[in-house]
């Protein structure tokens, strides 16, 4: 009921408006965007948010607990965990926005022409994905970066290897979906090159399905990076990333355990948020 | 008369100088008056004897570290080190003031050309098993060792002997192809001890060393269960009149530092060897509980290789040196915990040491640093990548510290953290750049300077220094037997290193144990292996 | 259905040979190798050079790689490097470990939350559900090593509990091997637990959207009865599915929970490994994970048959 509520809405309505119609019938999906929304404002100008410098060392006032003075307290050398974690938003949000990025462009060109040639290809680059996926996640992780060297650049390469199977997969089925439709049969007895059908109408088809995966795959990374962060690699220090910070924090857990609190908190809180966002995508876009 | 051996702890800050100085006298005097009483230096194995010392008794230990295996001739982990010291003995015992005494060998003689060693053995000394062990034994043992088809990283080591032979049942001479005045500390414990004759020709001798001990030392193996423990029990055999004093050691594998200092508190363990200091300052106030810190043969040091073209000129590596405040990476990195050092680690110091006020380059002195990197045209500033190995606690907190300080001299420095086997095959390639390291040898100049410093293809020369004046300096050191004149070679090898830099050592960490009040007369040696162990009692 | 499997079987092996083989030579490529960590900075040309034979490194890497197939074939996974015991026996502990780990998850997972997941799917809407929902989706988006941190921190301050010291087996002391289990089980399973409820309250809310459960319930069958025959029926089969799936993820997930806690199980036999480069134990172990996994994939399957008769794959 609700839906045809949505398509009867007359185009003329200021966007200003809908997007509170939107928001009113959504509130979940409305919070999670607003969230995201923020840290996206954080990653682009953390200076707004954190006033204290996250790089400068202080050792007379190291392992202190969150006061007035540092918010959520200070690290080992004395840096202020608050100003750490704001600065960090951006490092890791866009070492897990361009992975996945990486990884949704080639597994899911390799997913469509596997799905839609078929044949040997489709058998050989499925064998090629499930050796892939037959190692655990933080072992490939930590292979990977082992073999290309510690830079952030390598840490975003072994996280794409590890999520490409999964837009792979994904691009795969929606592309044999298509192929066994009419109008790709159509084409074809038409005798339109495969490259324009593949381009044209299946890939057309593909990208919603790669998008959709984009945002419900986003919080999962964001937890893999944080577990490399953790094992110590993540970005280089003494560059804030939210990772790097709760393996600062894992040595001395009992005696200051706000170093790890508050940047587990801030990927529990940005993964929550994406969530709901994606759930509710999921929601909207089952219904069309 | 052993309660001021190890320092109590204090806060670090509290003047840690005085209180070093003060032990070092304490120790010396010690050392000092044993070597009067007594012929022998005896007494100074493994630490001192304690005349009124309870015996019998289970003393538990909790260890982070554990064994990967038991095999002193295989296994080349420190972890293994530790605890096979006391199972297993060499000829010679790595004195903690940096002199190697005679262990399992009684004296012994060098010929007038430094080529051949006569070593008199000790007469009396059993295996685990009961069985006498005679020169066959020893000759076997250290052949086995140095062969390179019997795969021990030992094995290098002994590589400038050219023959070991046993004369008679208690003698064995070793014939090397070139004078060496460090052999007697190269046959110590690290790698290898005395074995049956014969013992590695059974096809799984190796892995029974997981299940049975074969050595003379004063403890033997009772139970290995990786992950779990490694109990030994004291060896009846043992040649040492009245010692060991304990039973039984268990050692418990624990897994984290929060579970140590729980079973430390609640008396679960004895005693224990920490490491970090955010540790350290966990247990500083329970009572019962007694903390002690010891000098260390550790060095925590800034390499500064010169096959990158900015430190390949020499006022750039000064530069660096003179911009760097070692206190301060000190109290960042092990929490003040540790010993600032010049160009000799700390457990050394005294014996084969140069007052850091007689070095150049040793203080801060940023306007000098500027002044040198004008010199050397980067008056506009210059950029340096750090390299840190991962895993290595202080190395995050003291390149940030360091990145700082250099920061005020004009010198940008970028952090690099990598894998630790990413960071070895950079160092023997000799591709360092700058990095940290931490490293420590056996108590002995040669074996500390020699590999490192020295110039190639006799040396590894992993700084590309390539220093033939410091080069030669070594050499004489080597070669010189006669104790005061070795001192001074290595004195002036010191200075060299310091006034050009090849390494800035910039600190010791020092050993700290914890024990509660029973445990008695447990010294930790600068190694950090566990020899102390077999001079611990428990008092009743 | 003999074929299916004999066919399914094959490409399984398949996946494992390259498996191996991207092993092999993966492991290689990462610098430094133990001979490297051995010697340190102890090393010297001579001594790099005949200990890299003795461990035949200094083989190419294909003779190196067919003697170790060859043998692994026969059953013997050679001799771990650093630690000098049989890999095989190594594995084996390491793998009982971790299964009682994985096993343990699941049932917490399950008992916790298949029936959330029922709860929250038949009241969809209302207030329970939410909370529901909240909790399932907090419970997906903590990193796992994280909520063990912080059980770690709550029950060691709030209650001053800590686990024992040292590893104990099952078969030693039951007690201490559950108690030391017990924070890893409980972060791993709040997360698996979550990922439970979520599914089946999918299924639940799909199914009683379906037709014939709405003419069932407008015909007035008891609830009790349209609860057990439709609903649970229906998600029977995609929920052995999902535990399938789970458990791999558990395999994946356990990697990092064991280290943190230092459990001796798969994971952190396999990170030492690769810190170590241990090659024959990091190939043993990886060669048992992947193992593991296919077979897990291949019971899902034959369930699916128990359960669902009318399914044919031919």
């Amino acid at each position: 009921m609700a839906q045809a509520d949505t398509a009867s809405l007359p185009q003329a309505l200021p966007p200003w408006h809908r997007l509170v119609r939107t928001a009113r019938r959504e509130p979940a999906m409305a919070g999670g965007v607003l969230v995201l929304a923020l840290l996206c404002l954080v990653a682009a100008v953390p200076g707004l948010f954190a006033g204290q410098s996250p790089y400068a060392i202080d050792v007379a006032n190291a392992l202190q607990p969150p006061s007035a003075a540092h918010l959520f307290g200070t690290d080992d050398t004395g840096r202020d965990i608050f100003a750490r974690v704001i600065h960090g938003t951006r490092m890791t949000l866009a070492i897990c926005a361009s992975a996945l990025l990486i990884a949704a462009v080639i597994g899911g060109i390799g997913g469509t022409v596997s799905g839609f040639f078929g044949g040997w290809i489709d058998q050989g680059l499925g064998r090629l994905i499930d050796v892939v996926l037959s190692f655990p996640p933080i072992i490939l992780g930590v292979i990977v970066t082992g073999v290309l060297g510690p830079e952030t650049s390598n840490l975003i390469l072994a996280l794409s290897v590890i999520y490409l199977p999964v837009f792979f997969r994904i691009a795969r089925s929606g592309a044999v979906g298509e192929v066994g439709k009419t109008y790709v049969e159509a084409a074809r007895c038409l005798g339109l090159p495969e490259a324009t059908i593949l381009r044209r109408h299946v890939l057309r088809n593909v990208l919603p399905l790669v998008l959709m995966q984009y945002i419900v795959q986003f919080p999962l990374v964001l937890q893999i990076q944080a577990a490399l962060g953790f094992l110590g690699l993540g970005v280089q220090p003494p560059t804030p990333d939210w990772g790097a910070i709760l393996q600062q924090g894992k040595d001395a857990i009992l005696l200051a355990p706000w170093i790890s609190l508050f940047p587990g908190l801030a990927v529990l809180i940005t993964a929550f948020a994406l969530m709901l966002t994606g759930r509710a995508l999921q929601r909207s876009v089952d219904r069309r | 008369m052993n309660q001021d051996k190890g320092e109590k702890i204090m806060r670090p800050g509290s003047n840690p100088w005085a209180r070093w100085r003060r032990w070092a006298l304490t120790a010396a005097a010690v050392v000092g008056l044993a070597g009067m009483a007594v012929p022998a230096a005896a007494q100074d194995l493994y630490g001192p004897k304690a005349a009124q010392a309870t015996k019998g008794g289970a003393l538990t230990f909790g260890s982070l570290v554990e064994p990967p295996a038991l095999d002193p001739y295989h296994q080349a982990a420190d972890a293994r080190i530790r605890f096979t010291v006391l199972m297993y003995q060499g000829l010679f015992y790595e004195a903690a003031s940096g002199e190697a005494l005679p262990l399992l060998a009684q004296s012994h003689t060098v010929s007038s050309d430094g080529l051949v060693y006569t070593v008199k053995l000790r007469s009396g000394v059993k295996f685990h098993s009961g069985q006498p062990m005679t020169a066959k034994d020893v000759a076997y043992s250290y052949n086995y060792l140095r062969d390179p088809k019997n795969g021990s990283p030992g094995a290098g080591d002994l590589a400038l002997i050219a023959a070991i032979d046993a004369v008679d049942d208690t003698t064995v001479r070793i014939t090397l192809s070139k004078p060496n005045a460090a052999l007697p500390m190269t046959l110590g414990n690290k790698y290898g001890g005395v074995v049956p004759a014969g013992y590695f020709d059974a096809p799984d001798a190796k892995q029974a060393l997981n299940q049975k001990s074969v050595g003379t030392g004063p403890f033997k193996l009772a139970e290995f269960k990786p992950n779990s423990h490694l109990a030994l029990v004291r060896n009846e055999h043992y040649w040492e009149p009245d010692a060991p004093y304990l039973d039984r050691i268990n050692i418990l594998f624990v897994p984290n530092s929060a579970g140590l200092i729980v079973a430390l508190r609640n008396k679960r363990a004895d005693l224990a060897l920490l490491t970090r200091p955010q540790d350290i300052q966990q247990v500083e106030k329970a009572p019962g509980l007694v903390l002690e810190r010891w000098p260390s043969l550790n060095q925590k040091a800034l390499d500064l290789g010169s096959e990158l073209s900015p430190l390949g000129d020499v006022r750039v590596r000064q530069a660096v040196a003179l911009a760097i405040d070692r206190e301060e990476i000190m109290r960042a990195a092990v929490g003040g915990y540790g010993k600032v050092i010049g160009t000799m680690v700390a457990a050394m110091q005294d014996r084969w040491g140069v007052p850091l006020d007689s070095l150049p380059n040793q203080k801060a002195d940023i306007e000098k640093a500027k002044a040198l990197l004008a010199a050397a045209g980067h008056g506009n500033g210059l950029s340096l990548t750090l390299t840190t190995i991962n895993g290595y606690d202080w190395m995050d907190p003291a390149a940030v510290t360091m990145k700082q300080q250099l920061a005020r001299a004009g010198i940008d420095l970028a952090i690099r953290r990598v894998d630790l086997g990413v960071w070895i095959k950079n160092f023997q390639s000799k591709q360092m750049g700058l990095t940290f390291n931490d490293w420590a040898t056996q108590p002995d100049p040669h074996l500390l300077f020699y590999r490192h410093f020295h110039k190639a293809p006799e040396g590894a020369d992993f700084r590309n220094w390539a220093n033939a004046d410091a080069s030669a300096l070594l050499d004489r050191g080597l070669a010189e037997t006669d104790s005061a004149k070795r001192k001074e070679a290595y004195a002036q090898f010191q200075k060299a290193l310091a006034e050009t830099v090849p390494t800035v050592m910039l600190f010791s960490a020092d050993h700290v144990s914890v024990r509660n009040e029973a445990v008695q007369n447990y010294q930790q040696h600068p190694t950090g292996w566990f020899y102390g162990l077999a001079r611990t009692y428990l008092k009743k | 259905m003999g074929r299916y499997l004999a066919r399914r079987f094959a490409a399984s092996i398949i996946t494992a040979v390259l498996a191996s083989i991207v092993v092999f030579l993966i492991v290689r490529a990462v610098p430094g190798d133990v001979v490297a960590q051995m010697l340190g900075q102890t090393s010297d040309p001579a001594s790099t050079q005949s200990l890299r034979a003795f461990f035949g490194l200094d083989q190419p890497v294909w003779t190196q790689y067919g003697r170790w197939i060859g043998a692994a074939l026969q059953g013997d996974f050679g001799i771990s490097w650093t630690g000098g015991r049989p890999v095989s026996m190594m594995v084996v502990d390491a793998f009982l470990v971790t299964l009682e780990i994985a096993l343990l998850t699941l049932v917490l997972a399950t008992v916790v939350g298949v029936p959330l997941g029922l709860l929250s799917g038949i009241y969809e809407g209302t207030w329970p559900d939410t909370l529901i929902q909240t909790f399932n989706l907090l419970g997906l988006a903590a990193p796992v090593f994280w909520t063990g941190l912080m059980l770690l921190v709550l029950v060691s301050s709030a209650l001053g509990w800590s686990p024992p010291l040292v590893y104990a087996a099952p078969g030693e002391s039951l007690a201490d091997n559950l108690a030391i289990l017990f924070l890893p089980i409980l972060a791993l399973g709040l997360l698996q637990a979550a990922a439970y409820s979520q599914f089946v309250r999918q299924n639940v809310v799909s199914a009683l959207h379906q037709d014939y459960v709405r003419t069932a319930i407008a015909k007035g069958v008891p609830a009790r009865i349209v609860f057990f025959k439709h609903i649970l029926r229906n998600i029977a089969i995609p929920l052995v599915t999902f535990m399938g799936l789970m458990l791999t993820q558990i395999l994946g997930g356990v990697v990092i929970v064991e280290s943190l806690f230092a459990i001796p199980g798969l994971g952190r036999l396999l990170l030492t490994a690769i810190q170590t480069r241990d090659y024959p134990v990091l190939q043993g172990a990886l060669l048992v994970v992947v193992i593991a996994a296919m077979l897990v994939n291949l019971g899902v399957d034959l369930l699916y048959r128990v359960i669902d008769p009318r399914v044919r794959l031919a």
